[in-house]
């Protein structure tokens, strides 16, 4: 039986393969991960398929094979006008379902335990490399506290190790933090902190996207991950830190105007604290003016 | 002989849709019901001072709404002597006990009214954050809703002469209203206990 | 002064003239009304058309209007469809196709909200007031004026979703409006204000609709008929309705209190100042989720009557379908957080939700064993309505897996907000929802209008419909799943380009499947007289409203009915057949208590509309006329005492033996 389900299985995630190669669009999602998590769901997403298909297809092909042979001009000596009750038909479609959610529910409590966005990555055990996230207005800013540097729409993460991922949103409508090759999206907020674990398995450069309509920018506010190797890393941060391009209050000004399309960059130095000070903007903020408004609009009319 | 049998098959109809429309009329409270089990929801989740500097229980003021509570609990005990004097048909009577039912509630309503520019004048307006605009909507559509009450019972008052002979719909319209302002003390009793007794603990 | 006390925040910048699209499309508008206008003065029946029609507190004629404005909205709503569609089949990599964001944003905004607000629940009281009240054998529904108010103020709030695409614009936010992108500070512009307002006032007509069918159900059952008796239908819509009335008011709140942030600055969802619009988002899917069950639970009903009717077989498992629709519609309460997976919350409470959400799938698959056991050893014809019964089996299974699928929170972490969640729920409201309307305004319309539709314009409007509907979304499936977001104008993967050019194929499908169901009304209307239903049962049906004449009369039964068991009309009828001979119906007619029409509906609604349009533009004096003149129009009404009539037994013993004559 588990090998039927398991054809099943390949069979579909094959078609879909095939369909999307033929096309070339074999490039950005859960259908080619390059992450735990996301190697984690597709996983869960084809045995939740198969576990479906057992009532699916039964009920297709009935649909189409009982209409086809009671058809009126088909006269058959099967006609039953009063027959309306069965316990033994009852008790199949009401026991096998149960059973088919039963297992799906266990399935479902272990795996969303085991793939909480806020739970480092199962069998990692190293310290998780720490980055901050702020969403703006249509670009994403990634502040690497330990190291000290930022970038703008960009990432670089090395390869093998889970890295730890909060997240805020300033002078931005809700948003939300994905790369879908590597591991679960989640919502960016203002005045709030989510948090996000993934780690990449193996190298290359991956979409990272917005997945909350917030506005006009929302279409372009994609960003690209390098996932390199650790020696890789080092020299990138290295290079980033020579560059003598800090991330000033100023510029971080410029930055909260909503902007499309902004090139990736780098900055050699990072605010201290400038993540938590977004934060506090926010929760200590009264009154009826936005704490981003500076008695202007939000998007400045041309 | 016909037309007895006719005025009794009216009359026998109109106590059958009476009993509907009561119902629907339960129905519309129950409705009301959700409407302000939300607005409490919404009050709970953001019933919190934060980081800002004043709050809520910084404006309480337990002897006004111990006065509110007063006039709104009597004026349901004068409503309920007015549908008594119209179940005895005594028009005048409860015309009478309408008007100190309006006045009652109109105490409550300019009491509340006060205390809100009071709050405001100090600083806690509705727009400072979201504790204060929780409470104004929550305490405010309460008072809100005794407002249409009591343009209901103005009408009621000012329908009393000119539905004098068909006292059944009188009495089907006292019951929705009695209904309606019954409902409105039963949540005042959830507004003072969460937001002002809770508030003020 | 004065004028900002008249005009508000209103002026002529507000009409976008540089937009040739918009212009032309409003031009359109302007040109149907003025058309309609025209002729119903060239023909001289304005008096009929306001008392007979606008003014009617009659179920069938209320029922009637719903349907003509739901289908109107499908038009405008798929002129969305258009755009999005051909937008998105050509904004590949450099090229950006011809709506701008800002153009776009609000294109899918209001396609969403017209085809849920003004389409689908339209459609879904029109079929309520066109069945329930013939079904449980009552002359009408238990509140007849309030009937009339709940359509005209679903008129007017559609009329206000119409008026801000040439003054103003539309919100830009999406269909739900999510703060704080719908707060002051980031929709500075009228169009969230003109999607509160129209939602509020519609919102309030389907609430009042929801009492009304609760009491009608509950209370003006005829005689014999206790609840496990009714048709399976009539359950569905009480279930539905006991829906709405919990719902809708958690919708009133949470949109008053949107407003109340943009119109006085309050903190209740905004981002800062202590708002939280995580807290919008659980109130609107407490809501929203109900919501969809509203929508989707009358369906499941018309699939009952459908089945059996066409099966000729009494449908299986009546208990059972019972208890079904109320094991949904309790859990539909208790899974709103699905839609919100990725929010942050723990992994507790994801897995409750998600498993809740599993548990819908069992009686849902019950019901759905019940329909194919109906129609196991019966004799299926198979006309029309029963053809979008089989397509939504297999439409809806697949649109329910995806469902059950997205329910696994780690699944959803991958595909939330993508085109797989966007094909998965048109998915169940195209095949489960629409599909279901479509069966039941085909089944009942002989009932309202007198005559059958066309079934051969019928089966190839259904030929196209379903065609179109799986070539417009299992692409998006296949490219959801590699991570394409739903709401984008462009991307810049060309790669994805064939998807959405087959996507385009297959919403230009539906377009032709649309047309030829104007066609088909087209046809129907000029042959009607071949098409003439002179029995009232054109079906051989079993429920009471085919018991009647088609049209009904204005008073439905002549006599009410009594009705002893399930099917009664059906087993009446195989009784008279068994006798040989058909009974005379009793001749002893009585003079029938009937409502009488009333303005005070429409007037209420359009006084609703002016206050909705003032509080969108913050003009003052018009909304405080709009606000007394609601409140005097209804105050009004009440001092009103000459409010029924008498239909004398002689003019219905002549409506009645006209209809028997007819069938002879």
């Amino acid at each position: 039986m588990t090998r039927f389900f398991v054809f099943l299985k390949w069979t579909a995630l094959l078609a879909v393969i095939a369909s999307l190669t033929a096309c070339g669009a074999y490039s950005n999602g859960m259908l080619n991960p390059k992450g735990f998590i996301t190697f984690e769901e597709r996983k869960l997403f084809f045995d939740t398929l198969a576990l479906m298909l057992i009532v699916v297809i039964p009920v297709i092909i009935m649909s189409l094979t009982f209409v086809y042979h009671y058809r009126a001009s088909h006269r058959t000596d099967q006609y039953k006008p009063n027959w309306s009750h069965s316990y033994f038909l009852e008790s199949l479609w009401w026991g096998i379902p149960f059973v088919i959610i039963l297992v799906l529910g266990i399935l479902t409590l272990k795996k969303t335990h085991e793939l909480d966005p806020y739970r480092p990555v199962i069998g990692h055990h190293e310290k998780p490399l720490m980055i901050q996230v702020i969403a703006l207005p249509w670009k994403w800013l990634f502040i690497y506290p330990e190291q000290n540097i930022a970038t703008v729409n960009y990432l670089e993460v090395p390869v093998g190790q889970q890295i730890e991922f909060w997240i805020t949103a300033d002078n931005a409508p809700m948003s939300a933090f994905f790369i879908p090759q590597l591991g679960s999206q989640i919502y960016a907020m203002s005045g709030m902190r989510t948090r996000l674990f993934l780690s990449a398995d193996q190298t290359g450069d991956f979409l990272g996207m917005n997945t909350l309509f917030n506005g006009d920018g929302f279409a372009e506010m994609q960003f690209v991950t390098h996932v390199v190797t650790p020696e890789q890393m080092t020299q990138w941060v290295n290079n980033v830190k020579k560059s003598h391009d800090p991330l000033t209050d100023a510029i971080y000004t410029t930055l909260l105007t909503p902007t499309i399309n902004d090139k990736s960059r780098s900055f050699s130095e990072a605010p201290t604290h400038l993540f938590y000070n977004v934060i506090n903007t926010y929760q200590s903020s009264t009154g009826r003016y936005h704490p981003r408004s500076n008695g202007e609009k939000w998007i400045k009319e041309s | 002989m016909h037309s007895v049998a006719t005025v009794d098959h009216h009359h026998e109809h109109h106590h059958d849709t009476d009993a509907t429309d009561v119902f629907g009329f339960w129905l519309y409270i129950m409705t009301d019901c959700i409407l302000f089990g939300t607005l409490f929801a919404a009050f709970l989740v953001l019933n919190y001072q934060g980081m800002t500097p004043i709050g809520l229980k910084n404006y309480i003021d337990l002897q006004d709404v111990l006065l509110e509570t007063f006039f709104l609990l009597a004026s349901n005990f004068t409503f309920c002597l007015a549908f008594l004097s119209l179940h005895k048909k005594k028009l005048f009577n409860t015309g009478v006990w309408l008007a100190i039912t309006f006045l009652l509630g109109a105490s409550f309503v300019v009491l509340e009214i006060r205390e809100f520019i009071h709050i405001a004048n100090e600083g806690f307006r509705w727009d400072f954050n979201g504790q204060a605009s929780s409470f104004f909507t929550l305490v405010g559509t309460h008072g809100f809703h005794v407002s249409c009450g009591l343009l209901w019972i103005l009408i009621t008052i000012i329908q009393l002469p000119f539905l004098k002979s068909s006292t059944n719909i009188l009495e089907r319209r006292m019951t929705y209203l009695g209904l309606f302002w019954n409902f409105l003390d039963i949540v005042w009793i959830f507004v003072f206990t969460v937001v002002y007794l809770m508030g003020a603990l | 002064m004065l004028t900002n006390l008249i005009f508000g925040n209103l002026t002529l910048e507000a009409i976008p003239f540089h937009n040739p699209i918009i212009m032309g499309a409003g031009l359109f508008m302007v040109l149907i009304a003025v058309g309609i206008v025209g002729l119903i003065t060239y023909y001289r029946k304005w008096t009929y058309i306001l008392n007979d029609w606008v003014f009617s507190v009659d179920h069938k004629k209320i029922g009637i209007m719903y349907l003509i404005l739901a289908f109107v909205m499908l038009l405008r709503g798929f002129s969305d469809v258009v755009l999005m569609r051909s937008q998105q089949a050509i904004a590949a990599g450099a090229h950006h196709g011809y709506l701008p964001p800002e153009h776009f944003d609000q294109v899918f905004t209001a396609h969403g909200v017209i085809m849920i607000f003004f389409v689908a629940m339209p459609m879904m009281f029109a079929l309520l007031n066109m069945a329930v009240p013939l079904q449980i054998g009552a002359r009408d529904v238990a509140y007849p004026y309030l009937n009339s108010l709940s359509f005209w103020l679903t008129f007017v709030g559609a009329m206000l979703c119409n008026i801000s695409l040439v003054v103003g614009d539309f919100a830009a936010t999406g269909w739900l409006a999510y703060p704080p992108l719908s707060e002051i500070y980031y929709s500075p512009t009228a169009g969230v204000d003109y999607y509160i307002w129209s939602l509020q006032i519609a919102g309030f007509g389907t609430l009042f609709g929801g009492i009304n069918f609760i009491a009608t159900i509950l209370k003006m059952r005829c005689p014999g008929m206790t609840l496990m008796k009714m048709p399976i239908f009539v359950w569905s819509v009480l279930c539905t309705m006991i829906l709405v009335a919990l719902a809708f008011p958690v919708l009133t709140v949470t949109l008053a209190l949107l407003e109340l942030d943009r119109f006085f600055g309050m903190h209740f969802f905004t981002d800062f100042a202590g708002g939280n619009s995580m807290l919008y988002i659980n109130l609107i899917w407490v809501w929203g989720h109900p919501e969809v069950y509203i929508l989707i639970l009358p369906a499941f009903g018309i699939f009952s009557e459908v089945v059996a009717t066409f099966s000729q077989k009494k449908l299986f498992g009546y208990t059972t379908m019972v208890w079904a629709i109320a094991i949904i519609t309790l859990l539909s309460f208790i899974v709103w957080l699905h839609h919100f997976f990725t929010m942050g919350t723990g992994a507790n409470v994801n897995a409750f939700f998600g498993i809740m959400t599993m548990l819908i799938a069992i009686p849902t698959g019950v019901k759905i064993f019940n329909w194919l056991f109906t129609m196991y050893r019966g004799q299926i014809i198979l006309a029309t309505p029963l053809l979008w019964v089989i397509a939504f089996f297999t439409t809806f299974a697949i649109g329910g897996m995806t469902g059950v699928m997205m329910a696994v929170p780690p699944v959803d972490f991958q595909v939330h907000n993508s085109l797989f969640l966007v094909a998965h729920f048109h998915n169940v409201i195209i095949g489960g929802v629409l599909f279901g309307f479509f069966a039941g305004i085909i089944y009942w319309f002989p009932k309202a209008f007198g005559f059958m539709l066309d079934e051969k314009w019928g089966k190839r409007s259904f030929v196209f419909w379903v065609v179109g509907f799986y070539l417009a979304f299992m692409p998006l499936y296949i490219i959801g799943l590699d991570g394409f977001m739903r709401r984008t104008y462009h991307y810049n993967n060309v790669a994805y380009q064939p998807y959405l050019l087959v996507a385009a194929l297959g919403a230009f499908c539906v377009m032709i499947g649309i047309l030829c169901m104007i066609i088909q009304l087209y046809v129907s209307i000029k042959n009607r007289e071949a098409l003439r239903d002179r029995t009232g049962d054109p079906w051989n049906g079993r429920t009471l409203e085919w018991s009647v004449a088609s049209p009904a009369p204005l008073y439905n039964f002549a006599v009410i009915p009594t009705a002893n068991e399930i099917d009664s009309f059906w087993y009446d009828k195989q009784r008279h057949l068994a006798e040989g001979h058909v009974h005379p119906k009793d001749l002893h007619f009585h003079p029938i208590h009937m409502p009488k029409n009333t303005p005070a509906g429409f007037v209420i609604a359009i006084f609703a509309g002016i206050a909705g349009f003032a509080l969108v533009w913050h003009m003052l004096i018009p909304g405080i006329i709009g606000i007394v003149g609601m409140v005097a129009a209804w105050v009004g009404k009440t001092f009103s005492t000459d409010t029924d009539y008498y239909i004398d037994a002689e003019t219905v013993k002549e409506t009645e033996l006209a209809h028997m004559k007819q069938m002879i």
